[in-house]
């Protein structure tokens, strides 16, 4: 029953990838647009949402309940919230900790959000400067593979936390046999 | 500067949008293409069944009432069909478009069974009509589906 239902969720992770892959590669069209209100700035206008003509339609795709991306679009800078699959609460705690530790540390990631969007786990904030100096299919390639590694970290970790759990019970537990 | 603003503004503004046409005949016009959409897929006949669901959207109204009920009919003529691909090959190019929008308002939904079919129709769409397909249906914010 587990196998089954193992093959079913990697049966709709390739479409789901593959959906993301598409509409990233549609919505990375970005170029420079300095600040319309304010002389000398610029803005990655998809923060701000001043101007609704600078803006593209915000697009929803949901694996099932618990996994979604939302990729909002605007004429200078994109924005991709994901919010990651957790079955229980240790998933959720690994989760947390898990991204909070990569978001910190936004600034080597570049594309990297340091808070995510209300209501997902992580967000990457792709700047026309970031098309500008990076390859745009590897920017997108960045980000699936992320996806797709981010769900295997997790259940690693979950898997070494039981095991590590498991190991110092054992060991407690023997001085009372 | 000043004109330019208010250029800007008088594009956008909901409420100097013409309708013309009021919610109650769209929402008429749905029931009436719902029955055919009910015809068509007891034959069946998948592709005639979809056409109709997706002709004459109501894209140029405000009214979220006349929009949801045209995306239950869409969704009841794609979760009634069995043959995806051949559904696809069997559709009018011009459709696509307004297609794309209703799987991403499919994939929206959240729900396991629609999201997975949305899911494989949206790459196998993506195939047929190109990249231009999904570009169409991000940047059109004032054709909304």
């Amino acid at each position: 029953m587990t196998i089954r239902f193992v093959f079913l969720q990697a049966n709709t992770l390739r479409p789901y990838l593959t959906c993301i892959r598409n509409t990233l590669t549609a919505a990375m069209c970005l170029q420079n647009f300095p600040c319309q209100e304010v002389e000398r700035h610029n803005k990655p206008e998809v923060e701000f949402k001043t101007s609704k003509e600078l803006l593209l339609n915000p697009i929803l795709i949901c694996r099932n309940e618990a996994e979604k991306c939302l990729i909002e679009s605007s004429i200078n800078s994109l924005r991709i919230s994901i919010k990651v699959k957790q079955a229980d609460e240790l998933e959720n705690i690994l989760a947390k900790k898990f991204l909070r530790f990569l978001s910190m540390r936004a600034e080597s990631f570049q594309v990297l959000r340091r808070k995510p969007v209300q209501g997902y786990d992580i967000s990457f904030l792709i700047t026309n400067f970031h098309c500008e100096e990076m390859f745009k299919h590897k920017l997108i390639d960045f980000v699936v593979a992320f996806m797709e590694d981010i769900d295997k970290e997790i259940s690693e970790l979950k898997l070494s936390v039981n095991t590590r759990g498991r190991l110092v019970a054992t060991e407690f537990l023997r001085q009372f046999t | 500067m000043a004109d330019d603003e208010d250029n800007a503004s008088s594009v956008l503004d909901a409420d100097t949008f013409i309708e013309t046409e009021s919610p109650e005949v769209i929402i008429a016009r749905i029931e009436g293409k719902s029955r055919q959409v009910e015809r068509l897929l007891r034959i069946p006949q998948y592709a005639e069944a979809l056409e109709t669901a997706l002709m004459d959207a109501p894209t140029q109204t405000r009214d979220e009432r006349c929009k949801s009920a045209n995306w239950i009919l869409v969704h009841r003529v794609l979760m009634a069909t069995k043959d995806v691909d051949g559904l696809l090959m069997g559709l009018n190019p011009e459709l696509h478009d307004i297609l794309m929008k209703y799987l991403y308002r499919g994939l929206a939904t959240g729900d396991r069974i629609t999201c997975d079919l949305c899911l494989r129709l949206h790459e196998r769409l993506f195939d047929m009509a190109g990249i231009g397909c999904i570009m169409r249906a991000i940047s059109d914010t004032q054709n909304l589906v």
